[in-house]
C-alpha cells in the first residue's frame, strides 16, 4: 500500500512540483495551502510524512510543526522543512519545533526523494 | 500664523533690534567696526529667515510647502498602489501560469508513465510477456502440427496394410488358378481312368463309377475354383479401388498438411516479427522514458524559481506599500508641528531586509548581481 505524504506550501506551483516528484516515486499526496489548512486535514488517512514550507500566510511552517507534533496521532510523524530560508537561526527554530530535516529550495527531485525515503514511516 | 512662524518673527525682530541698538550705542566709539557688527547681525537674521522661511517663513511659503508635501503624498497614494497592483497581478498571473504548467506537466508525466506501464504489460518488462505468449502459441500450434502428422502417419500405415491386402488377393487368385488347374488335371485323370475301366470290361465297372465320381468332383472343384477366382477378383477390385481412394486422399491430406504447416510457420513468423518489433518499441520507449525522467527532474528544478521570484516580488510589493503612509506621515508632521523632516530611506530598507528569506535577496540588496542559485545537492540537506 502506497504511503501518504502531506505537502504544505502556499505556492500552488510548488505543491504541484513536489507532488509530481512524490507521485512519480509511488507516494500518495495530500496538499495543503498553509498551516491551518494542513491541520484541518490531519484527521483523514494516516500521514506517513509531511513536507512543509516555512513562510506561509495564516500559519507559518514552524508554528504548524509545533501544533502538528501536539496531535497524538502524529507525534512521531516526521516533517521535512522545504524552504527558501537558509539561515541557521531558522533551521534551529525548525529543529526545536520538531522537524527532522531541512531542504533548501530549489531542490532536485532525487534529493528530496532521498530524504523522504530515509525518514518516511513504515 | 502657526507657532513656527511666530518664532521666526521673534527671532527676526530680536536680530534687527540688536543690530539697531548696536549701531546707536557703538557708532561713536567703534565707528565702522560697529557698523560691520550690525551688518553681521542683520545677515544672521536674514540667514535665519532664509533657513526657516523656505518652510514657514511666510503664509505663502507655508502654503507652498504644504502643497508640495500634499502633492508628494498624493503622488505616493496614486502611483504606488498602481505599481503594486501591477506587481501583484503579474506575480499572481505568473503563479497561476506556472501552476497550470505544472499541472499539465504532471498530466504529461502521468500519461508517459501509463504508456510505459501499458507497454510493459504488452511487451513485458524486457518484452517477456509478449514473448511468453508467443512461445505458448508456438508450442500449442507445434502440438497441433505434431498431432496432424501423427494422424497422417497412421493413414500411411493403413494404406500400406491395404496394399498388403492387394498382395494377398493376388496370392488368393493364384491359389484359385491352382485349384482350377488341379481340377482340370483331375478331370483328365478321371477320363483316362474311365477309358481304362471300359477296356477292363465288367471287371472295371466299379472303377468306372469311381472315375465318374472323380470327374464330377473335379468338375465341382473347377467350378469352386472359378467362383473363388471371381470372388477374389471382386475383392481385389474393391481393395484396389479403396487403396487408390486412400492414396488420393493421403496425397491431398499430405498437401493440406504441408500447406497448413507452411501457413502456421508464416503466421508464427509474422507474429515473431511483430513481437520483436513490439519488444524493440517497448525497450525504446523505456529508454526514452528514462531520458524524459531526467528532463522532468531538471524541469521540476526550473519550475521552483517561480516560487523564489514570487517571494521576492511579494517582499518588494509589501515594502512599496509602506511608502505612501510614510509620505503622508511626513506631511502630517509638518502640518501638525511645522517640522519639515527629511525622508529617511533606512527604516524602509530595514523593513525590507527583515522580510528577506533568501541569501540572494540580501546579496542583491547589497548591490550584487547574482545568477540563479543551483538546486540543493544531497549534502545540502540538514538532518536533525
Amino acid at each position: 500500500m502506497a504511503k501518504t505524504i502531506m505537502v504544505v506550501d502556499d505556492s500552488a506551483s510548488l505543491r504541484q512540483v513536489v507532488g509530481i516528484a512524490l507521485k512519480g516515486a509511488g507516494y500518495d499526496v495530500i496538499e495543503a495551502r498553509d498551516g491551518v489548512d494542513a491541520l484541518s486535514k490531519c484527521t483523514g488517512p494516516k500521514i506517513n510524512l509531511v513536507v512543509c514550507d516555512v513562510n506561509m500566510p495564516n500559519m507559518d511552517g514552524i508554528t504548524f510543526v509545533k501544533q502538528f507534533k501536539q496531535l497524538a496521532n502524529y507525534k512521531f510523524t516526521p516533517v521535512i522543512m522545504l524552504t527558501t530560508e537558509s539561515q541557521e537561526s531558522k533551521k534551529e527554530e525548525g529543529k526545536a519545533a520538531g522537524a527532522k530535516a531541512w531542504v533548501v529550495k530549489p531542490f532536485k527531485p532525487e534529493v528530496l526523494l532521498g530524504a523522504v525515503a530515509k525518514l518516511v514511516l513504515p | 500664523m502657526n507657532t513656527q512662524g511666530s518664532k521666526l518673527v521673534v527671532t527676526l525682530g530680536l536680530a534687527v533690534a540688536g543690530a539697531l541698538g548696536t549701531v546707536v550705542a557703538g557708532w561713536s566709539a567703534w565707528g565702522w567696526y560697529t557698523v560691520a557688527w550690525a551688518v553681521l547681525l542683520l545677515g544672521v537674521a536674514a540667514w535665519s529667515v532664509r533657513e526657516r522661511g523656505f518652510g514657514a517663513g511666510s503664509a505663502g511659503s507655508d502654503t507652498m510647502i504644504e502643497s508640495y508635501l500634499e502633492s508628494r503624498a498624493r503622488f505616493g497614494d496614486t502611483v504606488i498602489p498602481v505599481w503594486t497592483r501591477h506587481i501583484e497581478n503579474s506575480r499572481a498571473q505568473m503563479e497561476e501560469a506556472v501552476s497550470d504548467l505544472a499541472t499539465r506537466f504532471s498530466s504529461i508525466v502521468d500519461k508517459l508513465d501509463n504508456a510505459v506501464h501499458s507497454s510493459d504489460l504488452a511487451g513485458g518488462a524486457g518484452g517477456s510477456a509478449m514473448t511468453d505468449v508467443f512461445a505458448h502459441s508456438e508450442r500449442q500450434l507445434g502440438s497441433v502440427v505434431a498431432s496432424m502428422k501423427s494422424a497422417m502417419a497412421s493413414k500411411h500405415a493403413m494404406l500400406a496394410q491395404i496394399k498388403d491386402l492387394e498382395r494377398f488377393t493376388r496370392e488368393l487368385r493364384g491359389m484359385a488358378e491352382g485349384v482350377a488347374s488341379i481340377a482340370a488335371q483331375t478331370n483328365l485323370l478321371a477320363l483316362n481312368a474311365a477309358i481304362e475301366a471300359a477296356r477292363a470290361g465288367p471287371a472295371g465297372r466299379g472303377f468306372a463309377v469311381v472315375a465318374q465320381e472323380v470327374r464330377m468332383l473335379s468338375g465341382r472343384s473347377a467350378e469352386t475354383g472359378k467362383e473363388i477366382s471371381h470372388r477374389v477378383n471382386l475383392i481385389s477390385s474393391a481393395i484396389l479401388a479403396a487403396s487408390q481412394a486412400a492414396e488420393q486422399s493421403s496425397e491431398a491430406e499430405d498437401k493440406s498438411m504441408q500447406s497448413a504447416e507452411g501457413m502456421i510457420e508464416a503466421v508464427l513468423s509474422e507474429f515473431r516479427q511483430m513481437t520483436d518489433a513490439l519488444a524493440a518499441s517497448s525497450a525504446l520507449l523505456k529508454q526514452e522514458s528514462i531520458g524524459i525522467q531526467g528532463e522532468v527532474g531538471e524541469a521540476l528544478v526550473q519550475l521552483q524559481f517561480q516560487d523564489r521570484v514570487s517571494q521576492v516580488m511579494s517582499h518588494v510589493r509589501q515594502n512599496m506599500e509602506r511608502l505612501p503612509p510614510l509620505l503622508r506621515e511626513n506631511r502630517d508632521l509638518y502640518v501638525a508641528a511645522g517640522q519639515l523632516a527629511p525622508l529617511d530611506p533606512e527604516p524602509l530598507m530595514r523593513e525590507l531586509q527583515k522580510t528577506y528569506a533568501m541569501a540572494e535577496e540580501h546579496a542583491v540588496h547589497s548591490g550584487a548581481r547574482l545568477a540563479a542559485p543551483a538546486a540543493a545537492a544531497e549534502d545540502d540537506i540538514t538532518f536533525f
